[in-house]
């Protein structure tokens, strides 16, 4: 695409978001211009302009999202971007310096401590690195959901435990302490920790890195068993290319604190902005550099 | 570029003052989680006191006797044989053993090595996102984390004291010993000198010197950053603050104790 085409296309939507950069080239405001795809749903998740700083490091820039009701939501973006701290934006463990973050039409940032334990309840969460309970084994680590939150009795959650533990490949390690997993089998713990309630929400923070090819794609379809089965919002975070071809319903394209580009699945591998384009099929020319 | 330089210079400070505001408001929700129901905490109350028991009876067996014997029996002893007065060391004792030195060498030994144990336990799950976990599982950290160990602290660290004054005392009695001198007048000046008032002043104010110990290394854990160097970082500002916290609330605290109690003030 050339300038001249890109700078065309920009007066055409005229919707530039603010905070584009001073000095911007036509064609870097076009991959900033922040087009959302409808998707007709209402929203689960929602992120109204929200801005979070840590010291200098404006993470989350005017961030504007809606995630729909009822689907598998990927948000992509390169490492560092704020992904994560999006996450924790979700669950109130982060609050927003300026704008407002909704679950299920409800400001997070206004609840007080009784309601955001209770809405937390409707949470499954995948920590990064699986944040499993370092003084707990296995079995204790995806138990514990169900003892916080449910009166069911031993025997029904040895048995919910063991099949979640099961369907993620770590039915012999119920016994093992978390520092004796690798990374990639305490991920898989977290994930089995994550579904254990069945929650209405699901948030995956990089389900799966530092798994192998393999198990990445079968984690993926995984994914979306667990969802056909109980259905719910889950909302995904990778930069794993194959798993973005193969699990979302709804995609999010993160770059310095800002969408990119949203849409359903196919919306987003068709797409004419060059920074999508480029992390879609993983080149490593264009927009997106070391840095 | 005026207002960067300020700000470089008195962030630190800034940044204190802050850090301390949120230690005050961190003690409030304690107290207040503390007392309003439910009370999941007491398996972790009884596992962090016996815990801390563990790790501090003997380094403060051996710094008591060691700082009873050097400091105040030694040096004083060796002061006070000058004027032929060694029987008044028993009453020194009272000032010195159980008015400041065995709180202090109580406060240190808990801060350096029970409240180190928390702050690293507690930063060593922060980093690892245990404790965003815990909260996003309905667990609140402060009535399960910080109450179990603030009342745990405190409890033991009164406790100790009695046990501290026990063996600070012992050192001054080795010093007698040293000196050669029977212990019938070390005794005698020790309990025309000691007071009930002593007693429960100094019980009462490591009890407050074990919370302050708990809060400080909590907060100091549970916002530790950076990885595993952020906590080392966290642990070493921890007994940092924790020191200086103990001093700055035991200049307070004696003072008020002495201008309400004055009676004790009369060396007899
Ligand atoms: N608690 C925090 N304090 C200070 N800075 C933070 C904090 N959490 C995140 N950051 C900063 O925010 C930025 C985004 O971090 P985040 O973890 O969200 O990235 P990410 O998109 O999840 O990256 P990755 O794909 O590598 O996991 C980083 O520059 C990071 O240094
Ligand atoms: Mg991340």
């Amino acid at each position: 695409m050339t300038e001249q085409d890109s700078g065309d296309r920009i007066r055409e939507e005229g919707n530039l978001r603010e905070g584009v950069p001073e000095g911007a080239t036509p064609e870097e405001k076009f991959i900033y211009h922040g087009v959302v795809h409808d998707h007709g749903r209402d929203d689960t998740v929602e992120f109204i302009d929200v801005v979070k700083a840590f010291g200098r490091n404006r993470v989350l820039d005017g961030l504007n999202l809606g995630v729909p009701d009822g689907l598998i939501t990927m948000i992509l973006g390169p490492s560092g971007t704020g992904k994560s701290v999006c996450i924790k934006h979700i669950v109130g463990l982060l609050y927003p310096d300026e704008g407002d973050v909704l679950v299920q039409g409800d400001s997070v940032p206004d609840m007080t401590d009784d309601e955001l334990f209770a809405m937390r309840k409707k949470f499954g969460v995948l920590f990064q690195d699986g944040a499993l309970f370092g003084s707990m084994n296995l079995y204790d680590n995806v138990a514990f959901p169900l003892r916080q939150h449910t009166e069911k009795s031993e025997d029904e959650i040895r048995e919910i435990v063991s099949k979640r533990l099961r369907e993620v490949g770590l039915g012999g390690a119920e016994d093992k302490m978390p520092n004796e997993l690798s990374g990639g089998m305490r991920k898989r713990a977290g994930f089995a920790r994550a579904l254990v309630l069945e929650p209405q929400i699901v948030l995956f923070d990089e389900p799966d890195s530092g798994l192998d090819p393999v198990r990445t794609a079968l984690l993926c379809d995984l994914i979306k068993e667990v969802h056909e089965e109980n259905g719910g919002t889950y909302i995904v975070i990778t930069h794993d290319i194959a798993s973005a071809r193969r699990t979302p319903d709804y995609m999010a394209i993160l770059w310095r604190g800002k969408i990119v580009e949203a849409g359903m699945r196919h919306e987003l591998f068709e797409s004419e902005n060059p920074f999508v384009r480029q992390f879609l099929s993983g080149e490593s020319a264009g927009p997106l550099g070391m840095e | 570029m005026v207002r960067s330089a300020a700000d470089r210079a008195f962030l630190p400070a800034k940044n204190l003052f802050e850090q301390v505001g949120d230690m005050m408001i961190l003690t409030g929700k304690t107290i207040m989680s503390a007392i309003r129901p439910p009370y999941p905490y007491g398996g972790e109350f009884m596992s962090q006191f016996l815990f801390a028991l563990k790790l501090c009876w003997f380094p403060l067996l051996i710094s008591t006797i060691a700082f009873g014997y050097g400091a105040p029996g030694v040096q004083a002893a060796n002061f006070l044989t000058l004027f032929g007065a060694l029987d008044r060391l028993g009453g020194f004792f009272v000032l010195a053993s159980i008015r400041e030195f065995a709180p202090w060498v109580d406060a240190m030994i808990v801060a350096g090595v029970a409240g180190t144990a928390i702050t690293a336990d507690l930063g060593a799950r922060k980093i690892r996102e245990e404790l965003d976990a815990l909260q996003v599982l309905g667990v609140d950290p402060v009535k399960n984390l910080v109450v179990p160990r603030f009342l745990a602290l405190m409890l033991i660290t009164g406790l100790l004291d009695i046990y501290a004054l026990i063996f600070g005392i012992f050192g001054g009695v080795v010093a007698e010993f040293v000196y050669h001198q029977d212990l019938a007048g070390f005794w005698a000046t020790f309990f025309t000198n000691a007071s009930v008032t002593d007693l429960w002043g100094s019980v009462v104010k490591t009890t407050l010197f074990g919370g302050i110990i708990a809060i400080v290394c909590c907060y100091k854990g549970m916002t530790a950053s950076g990885g595993a160097a952020g906590v080392g970082r966290a642990v070493n500002e921890a007994v940092v603050i924790a020191f200086s916290g103990i001093w700055a609330f035991n200049y307070v605290f004696t003072q008020t104790l002495l201008a309400t109690h004055p009676e004790i003030l009369v060396i007899r």
